[in-house]
């Protein structure tokens, strides 16, 4: 989903920029409330900051017989809400576009946006509907995270729709191109990114119970916790 | 618990290399990225679309691999540190609760 250097035009690099920067101004205002009023879970930020590093970092295999990498945002926003993503999915962007020529200054709105902002929200919407529906949490989390992975390159390729309509078939018929460029190499991707959220979400059920009930995220070993 | 999460990690990397498997097969298959195929689809869209701003700077490949793995081990390093530090807490708990039994 990173958008190379320069290849939004000038005017919609600039507009997804003026997008992307409320949400990361926010977003820092939210951390640095966490981080003062639940010092607790600076940890666990930390953790979920982490996974989304090493998770985008790793260009995994599709069947395709093309390469991609999942975007790891969406544990974060799960756990502390979608605001707090959009700081951590900036910092991993910027990391890329500085130092591994990956995306870019004038596209890190536009990538900004789509890892940093809509796959969280989606994720964390889709988590929020499915609890209320009480289905089982492991599930839950495992479409949640797999579907704002896929969001988030679904957006990808609105922008460069956007950017690039199709002289023929217009906005819409350049979207399904680019959506067909991406959408079979990111959905094998979209399930590891799933599972392993699962797998995390597991763990912090089980050993991080006090993080999870300050952060009123659903917890098995709260009775646990209370006895010992 | 651990068993299930054993089960979802096998199930992760049999994706994985099930994905080389399968997507070797395909003809001329070099797992090229789907960003640089998504670019060249821009140059199909509009072929005389140039970028207009270019890479501030860009490693040498080999030095960029070696940040590639950089922000890989710097993610599993706090990743796995938070890991472990939760466990043995919690084992240290359970160690307390025992012996104040």
């Amino acid at each position: 989903m990173h958008i190379a250097e320069g290849f939004l035009p000038p005017l919609h690099a600039a507009a997804w920029t003026a997008v992307a920067l409320p949400f990361v101004a926010v977003s820092a205002w939210r951390v640095n409330r966490l981080m003062r009023d639940q010092p607790q879970v600076k940890l666990l930020l930390a953790a979920s900051g982490a996974f989304a590093f090493v998770i985008s970092a790793l260009k995994l295999p599709s069947a395709t017989g093309s390469c991609s990498h999942a975007t790891g945002t969406g544990l974060g926003a799960i756990l502390f809400g979608p605001s707090v993503m959009a700081l951590l999915g900036t910092i991993v962007l910027a990391f890329q576009a500085l130092l591994l020529a990956h995306g870019g200054i004038t596209t890190l709105g536009a990538n900004v946006v789509s890892m940093a902002i809509v796959g969280p929200w989606v994720a964390y919407g889709l988590l929020r509907g499915a609890r209320r529906l009480n289905a089982p949490l492991a599930a839950s989390v495992f479409l949640a995270t797999m579907l704002g992975d896929l969001a988030t390159y679904a957006m990808t390729a609105g922008q460069l729709a956007l950017a690039f309509p199709d002289p023929a078939s217009g906005i819409a018929g350049s979207f399904v191109k680019f959506v067909g460029v991406f959408a079979p190499t990111q959905l094998p991707l979209a399930v590891i990114e799933g599972l392993l959220t699962v797998v995390i979400v597991n763990f912090l059920r089980e050993y991080s119970g006090d993080e999870l009930q300050i952060l009123k995220f659903p917890s098995q070993t709260v009775a646990v916790e209370a006895r010992s | 618990m651990n068993v299930r999460n054993g089960g979802l990690l096998v199930l992760a990397v049999v994706l994985v290399v099930g994905s080389v498997l399968i997507g070797s097969r395909h003809e001329g298959a070099r797992f090229t990225g789907s960003d640089g195929q998504a670019m060249a689809a821009v140059a199909a869209i509009r072929p005389d679309y140039q970028p207009w701003f270019g890479l501030i700077w860009e490693p040498p490949p080999e030095i960029a691999s070696g940040l590639f793995a950089l922000q890989a081990a710097l993610g599993a390093g706090v990743l796995g540190y938070y890991l472990g530090f939760k466990r043995g807490q919690a084992r240290g708990r359970r160690n307390r609760a025992d012996a104040g039994d």
